[in-house]
């Protein structure tokens, strides 16, 4: 029996020097910050050093930035707050579900599609009404990285609301936008606790009903603030040499599976997608049966195959793409794998097709 | 034309049969797939341009498929 189950998913634990500091912050940073006690103030210098340190990492204006309980909503509000029903919304087919979801809500709605590398394919937008842009910077499931800059200039006069929520501080903010949106577990933090930014020049309102000029409810978690912003340093720094090594592993996994195994289909080109996020599919392959294989072999890895989803629907993702979307497990590599788990997951991976394919 | 009846099945059942199906009729030939699994058009498309073989939507679950490459691997 397999003892130890070793972690391909998108989620990760809490970074340990986060875990450490979340548990003092339950001591220190009880209180209510808008308060007049000494705990409260106490509270509110931890609270300003965060923002601070979240901010200056994030390149956002501190007095941009907004906390929020949820990495959705965070993007509901960064997108809903520049909509008005009589303006254009335009998305990318391969945007998170809730983007469509809002898509729904309004009547002046274009979805743009991509190409088999998961690219908004060029579009020519001639309308005379004002457009809200919903532009993704790195995609969940594939890790694809969309041209922000290029995807910008051809829609100058947009607002263009930016989702970070899975690539964070990956990618550069480009240089023109109106609000956008973080989540901290994308860089190993806590989960709940997620941020949106407003530009200053943005024309942004509360889309929920709300009793003062607050743009966000102030209720989130203190100390989970405090852990987010203790791991996004740590994490900042790992990742400058972490980067480019997971790089490598992931072209090496990609590689290898390509040479040894036939018939499997890689979402995307790893030149233009997050190097720790590789998506492959396997034809003729059942998804949840490859899952429970890897699993029983040590192995924890997603997928976005229909047998493995809630509602028994394929990864929207991939079909939007055009790649095969049974059979699929989506590989996440996190700070610090180690070459030899990879190599092993990846050996894994090549004799559980084998056995699936010869059943 | 042979007709393959996947209505009901789940995926990756629908591309599975078709695959088998194609390799018993001669090359240009085309057979009609029925299947109501909401992966099929994806997939098939994905299948298509694998494997190289043509396919036509003439419904929701009625997809034609023509046999355009000699080779390629038959699942069991």
């Amino acid at each position: 029996m397999v003892q130890v189950t070793r972690n391909f998913q998108s989620e990760a634990p809490l970074h340990v020097h986060a875990r450490e500091v979340l548990l003092d912050a339950i001591d220190q940073g009880w209180s209510d910050p808008g308060k007049l006690s000494q705990s409260a103030a106490r509270a509110r210098i931890l609270q300003g050093e965060a923002l601070e340190s979240i901010s200056s990492h994030l390149k956002v204006p501190v007095d941009c930035l907004e906390v929020i309980g949820e990495g959705n909503l965070a993007n509901h509000y960064a997108i809903s707050g520049l909509l008005k029903n009589e303006f254009g919304f335009i998305h990318s087919a391969i945007d998170r579900k809730d983007v469509h979801a809002i898509a729904r809500t309004q009547s002046h709605t274009t979805q743009l599609n991509v190409d088999l590398n998961g690219h908004i394919i060029s579009t020519d937008q001639a309308t005379e009404r004002e457009i809200v842009l919903a532009l993704q910077g790195g995609n969940i499931e594939t890790g694809v990285i969309q041209p922000l800059a290029d995807i910008a200039r051809r829609f100058p006069h947009a607002s263009i609301a930016l989702d970070f929520t899975s690539c964070g501080p990956r990618l550069p903010l480009p240089e023109l936008w109106a609000s956008a949106s973080f989540d901290a577990t994308s860089w190993q933090g806590p989960s709940g606790i997620a941020f949106f930014a407003v530009g200053k020049q943005a024309r942004w309102t509360n889309p929920l009903p709300h009793v003062d000029n607050t743009r966000a409810p102030r209720s989130y978690s203190l100390p989970l603030l405090l852990a987010s912003s203790v791991a996004l340093d740590a994490w900042i720094q790992e990742e400058i040499s972490e980067s480019s090594r997971l790089r490598l592993l992931s072209a090496r996994v990609r590689k290898t599976i390509a040479d040894s195994v036939s018939d499997c289909d890689i979402a995307g080109d790893l030149d233009s997608s997050m190097s720790h996020k590789t998506s492959i599919s396997f034809l003729y392959v059942h998804g949840e049966e490859l899952l429970r294989c890897l699993e029983t072999k040590g192995f924890s890895v997603d997928s976005g195959s229909a047998c493995t989803s809630a509602n028994l629907q394929p990864s929207h993702v991939l079909a939007a793409m055009g790649v095969l979307t049974h059979g699929n497990i989506r590989i996440t590599l996190h700070h610090g794998v180690s070459s030899e788990d990879v190599e092993a997951l990846t050996q894994a991976i090549i004799e559980s097709v084998a056995e699936l394919r010869s059943q | 034309m042979i007709e393959v009846n996947s209505i009901g099945k789940r995926c990756p059942q629908p591309i599975i049969d078709v695959a088998r199906a194609i390799g018993n009729i001669p090359m240009g030939e085309s057979l009609v797939l029925l299947a109501d699994d909401p992966a099929t058009l994806p997939d098939l498309t994905a299948w298509s341009r694998m494997t190289g073989n043509g396919i036509k939507i003439l419904s929701e679950t009625n997809f034609l498929v023509t046999r355009q490459n000699q080779s390629g691997q038959v699942p069991h």
